[in-house]
């Protein structure tokens, strides 16, 4: 188990993180989405108090006590009023060590997911994002849905309440478990609400993760998404990138940020700047334990969505090829090296960023310390860093519009054979 | 410019060991200071009184349309500089727009806190507004809309519930503008406009973050002190009529069941009655154990998400609840539900302990606004330009304390009436459902 303690008296406020290992690329295939439906459940009723009392108690105190699950973990964060910090910390305790997975709340539960899905799929942005994880790297253990799928929902109800008990009670054990706290709160006392988060917790071992990776395709390929009435194309092209922590990581901070991460960058003045196709444009590594995806997003208007995936993709060639001017190098490094201040400005901040590194298996103060690898880079070595990682030859195009007016566009902008796929489809 | 330029005007605590002073230059400029020096980094804003509430129909979205073009060629910086110029400190540049302000944001390494004012002076007095930049930005308008609007159902329930629950007000029409008007908005207008508002006597900055007071306001004298204040037209105050019959607009989307969004009439941020009204937003929908999503989320399972809020407008503006329905419910359901619930809280007012409550949750959301600095700028500025005195930030806190059961019942009864409400449903398209229902019955 790793603490992290980040005290400031700034405000009369604690916030704290609970970060354990697992997450949605640990869901069996077929289950995809048994990770959240265990972590919402143990938020809905534990040790004597069912669900609205739960929320009733917790919502007396000014707090705010959430689940989330990420790829890589299941996540328990809470903001207190310092004066109710034991109080609050005590039924992080009870979600934790004794969640009552009631049975009226599992069935609940299972027919409030579809309902989500419902709500990406009105939502153009999140649907595209949801396609691209699903196929940006077939297999990749990233690419199961933290929500699961009807069919895969389905099976969480086959596994019945069972299903999620077992696996709280394997991954719910100290020595799986970040636990970081930030703000009205010295360490003596920290140290104190840290053992009683995990007192009532079973000893156990840390859940073995994924390692498995497939290998993506090679080529180009388009998914269609196709969308009745839609003025855009939410666009998302990529493919499987390299591990964050890595040593090139240092090398494409300075290339992510040059090509898609700043106001100036390439995609943002050649897309938006230059031509107005689109509100913006930008491109990300995500930052994860396992190699992740590079992202490229925008929204095009739908008569330019092909020339505007053409273009891209072209931007994105010339790109890998030669990579970053001197020039370009020395500003990005100036923006990321001066940025860092902003990442780590409050208490919060630094908590948050120490457990995420830690979460990812990286040296205590990786991210921090970026900057010291930042100064000492040159050019040529982002530039060999770019032509290892990038493979603009081996992308996966995903357009949410509607077909028939984007489709002849999209043909043209040498992005590979189109798959047409209804919206409501996944 | 010396010194003896400014005047303090006033001053008072934000947060935990923190004061925000406010002076004034001589041209009308005016400034809030805070320090704060546990990060090496400032927030600077530049706050304009001018919102879409200052526009004229057929010219719609030109305060937003500031929001773009503000930060492009001055007389001494070409195109793409200001940005560059931020970006290269590590800095970052951002804008915002709302129906009462403008803001300019600068988040810069605490160094670099003389060029942010050097640049905000530059392009306050210094903007190139010619027919190629404009056309450019004009172009990338259209997109947000289209994005934020025309593909986003919950973009588009936004505007016409504001268009149809204001006949004369101007907050009747969206922010970013009509596409007919973004289109049309012509370039003498669009000059017209910005000599007209983007003045000192029409602006506050705000300064939030590690800097020494004394070199600030030296640093603003040198490069504000000169410019001179411009009158700013005097805008009658606008009076929307009483409404007294319920309004309710329907259309097609391609979504999966039914979204709505419910106005009741609300009354401006500053009045007596706001906190009460905020408490019972809380009390409705902003907590897991609020009464609606209780009763329409957990209990019937008739809504999929219900959420509440009171918009901080300068006028009176509206308390809205957006719901999103369950598969096989509807919106006229889910509004029955809605109604009951109103008429028993109207039976049965909150006892003490659900007024507790709420002010419980209001009270780390007062302090979760004011973790950083930026939070910490924004919430001066608003305050500041929307109501006239940063100092509302903190007695509107205090009168949220003050609210008790009385007042709550009071503001129930007095907002939460059906005659003064406006609804906007967006409903599946006929084909999606008919798959819902197929869904619904599995």
């Amino acid at each position: 188990m790793k603490v992290i303690v980040e005290p400031s008296p700034d405000t009369p406020l604690v916030w704290f993180d609970i970060a354990i290992h697992g997450g949605a690329s640990a869901d069996p295939l077929g289950v995809e989405g048994l990770h959240r439906h265990a972590a919402l459940l143990a938020r809905r009723g534990a040790g004597t108090r069912k669900r609205a009392e739960l929320d009733e108690t917790l919502d007396s105190l000014g707090a705010a006590l959430d689940v989330s699950v990420s790829r890589d973990s299941i996540g328990l964060s809470g903001v207190a009023l310092s004066r109710h910090l034991d109080a609050v910390i005590d039924l992080a305790a009870d979600i934790l060590a004794a969640p009552r997975f009631d049975e009226d709340e599992h069935a609940r539960l299972l027919r409030e997911t579809p309902q989500v899905l419902d709500e990406i799929r009105d939502d153009d942005s999140a649907l595209a994002t949801r396609w691209f994880d699903w196929l940006c790297c077939p297999g990749h253990p990233y690419g199961r849905t933290s929500l699961g799928t009807e069919a895969s929902l389905a099976q969480i109800g086959v596994l019945q309440r069972d299903g999620a008990r077992a696996l709280w009670k394997r991954e719910v054990v100290p020595e799986n478990m970040i636990i970081g706290l930030a703000g009205d709160v010295d360490e003596a006392n920290a140290a104190r609400l840290v053992q009683r988060l995990i007192e009532r917790l079973p000893p156990g071992t840390a859940t073995p993760l994924a390692t498995n990776l497939s290998t993506p395709a090679p080529g180009r390929r388009v998914i269609l998404v196709d969308k009745s009435d839609r003025t855009q194309a939410q666009l998302r092209i990529g493919h499987l990138a390299t591990r964050y922590g890595q040593p090139d990581t240092a090398a494409l901070a300075i290339a992510e940020a040059i090509f898609g991460g700043m106001f100036s960058s390439r995609l943002m003045q050649e897309i938006r700047v230059k031509r107005g196709w689109s509100y913006g444009a930008g491109c990300a590594l995500r930052r994860s334990r396992l190699p992740h995806w590079f992202e490229i997003w925008t929204a095009a208007a739908i008569d330019v969505a092909g020339s505007a995936v053409a273009l891209t993709l072209e931007l994105y060639a010339e790109y890998a090829d030669k990579g970053p001017t001197d020039d370009e190098v020395d500003f990005a490094r100036s923006y990321l090296i001066g940025a860092m201040p902003f990442h780590v400005a409050t208490a919060r901040q630094r908590m948050q960023l120490a457990v995420r590194d830690a979460l990812f298996e990286l040296p205590a103060g990786y991210t921090a310390r970026l900057p010291e690898a930042l100064g000492q880079l040159t050019a040529a070595e982002v530039r060999a860093a770019c032509a290892r990682q990038f493979h603009p030859d081996n992308t996966v195009t995903v357009a949410v519009t509607t077909a028939e007016q984007a489709r002849r566009g999209l043909e043209a902008a040498n992005a590979g054979p189109i798959t047409i796929v209804r919206h409501d489809e996944y | 410019m010396s010194l003896l330029s400014w005047e303090l005007e006033a001053e008072a605590p934000v947060g935990r060991g923190m004061t925000a002073r406010r002076f004034r230059l001589s041209n009308g400029l005016g400034l809030i200071a805070a320090v704060d020096k546990r990060a090496p980094i400032v927030a600077l804003q530049t706050w304009f009184r001018v919102g879409s509430r200052h526009e004229r129909p057929g010219a719609t979205g030109m305060a937003h349309l500031f929001e773009h073009l503000m930060f492009g060629q001055t007389e001494s910086l070409p195109p793409g500089e200001f940005d560059r110029l931020v970006e290269r400190t590590g800095g970052e540049s951002n804008a915002a727009t709302w129906v009462d302000w403008t803001y300019y944001k600068l988040s810069l390494p605490a160094r670099d806190l003389a060029l942010g004012i050097k640049l905000e002076a530059e392009r306050m007095q210094h903007l190139v507004l010619e027919h190629d930049p404009v056309e450019s930005e004009r172009d990338v308008v259209t997109n947000e809309r289209r994005e934020r609007v025309e593909d986003d159902v919950d973009g588009w329930l936004d505007e016409q519930l504001m268009a149809h629950a204001f006949t004369e007000h101007p907050y009747r029409w969206p922010t970013i503008g009509w596409m007919e008007d973004i289109r049309a908005l012509a370039l003498p207008d669009i000059r017209a406009f910005y000599r007209t508002w983007y003045a000192p006597n029409n602006a506050t900055i705000v300064c939030v973050g590690d800097f020494d007071e004394t070199e600030l306001r030296e640093l603003i004298s040198q490069y504000y002190g000169h410019i001179p204040a411009a009158p700013t037209p005097t805008i009658a105050k606008q009076v929307e009529p009483e409404q007294n019959r319920e309004r309710i607009v329907r259309a097609p989307k391609p979504i999966a069941t039914d979204r709505l969004l419910v106005g009741y009439k609300a009354p401006g941020q500053d009045d007596p009655d706001w906190a009460a009204l905020e408490i019972v937003s809380t009390l409705l929908a902003g907590c897991p154990s609020a009464r609606l999503y209780r009763k329409l989320v957990i209990e019937q399972e008739a809504a999929s998400s219900v959420d509440a809020q009171l918009t901080p407008f300068r006028d009176p503006s509206l308390l809205r609840l957006a719901i999103t329905t369950a598969r096989g419910h509807s919106a006229d359901e889910v509004i029955a539900s809605v109604d009951r619930e109103l008429a028993a809280l109207i039976e049965n007012p909150p006892q003490a302990a659900e007024v507790e409550k709420a002010k419980a949750l209001a009270e780390t959301d007062f302090w979760s606004a004011l973790a950083d600095v930026d939070g910490k700028a924004e919430a001066l500025g608003h305050y500041e330009t929307a109501l006239g005195d940063f100092r509302r930030l903190t007695s509107l806190a205090e009168r949220l304390t003050a609210v008790t059961t009385a007042d709550v019942a009071h503001a129930v009864r007095k907002f939460l009436v059906p005659t003064a409400r406006t609804i906007v449903i967006a409903e599946p398209e006929a084909e999606t459902a008919e798959s819902d229902d197929d869904d619904g019955d599995d």
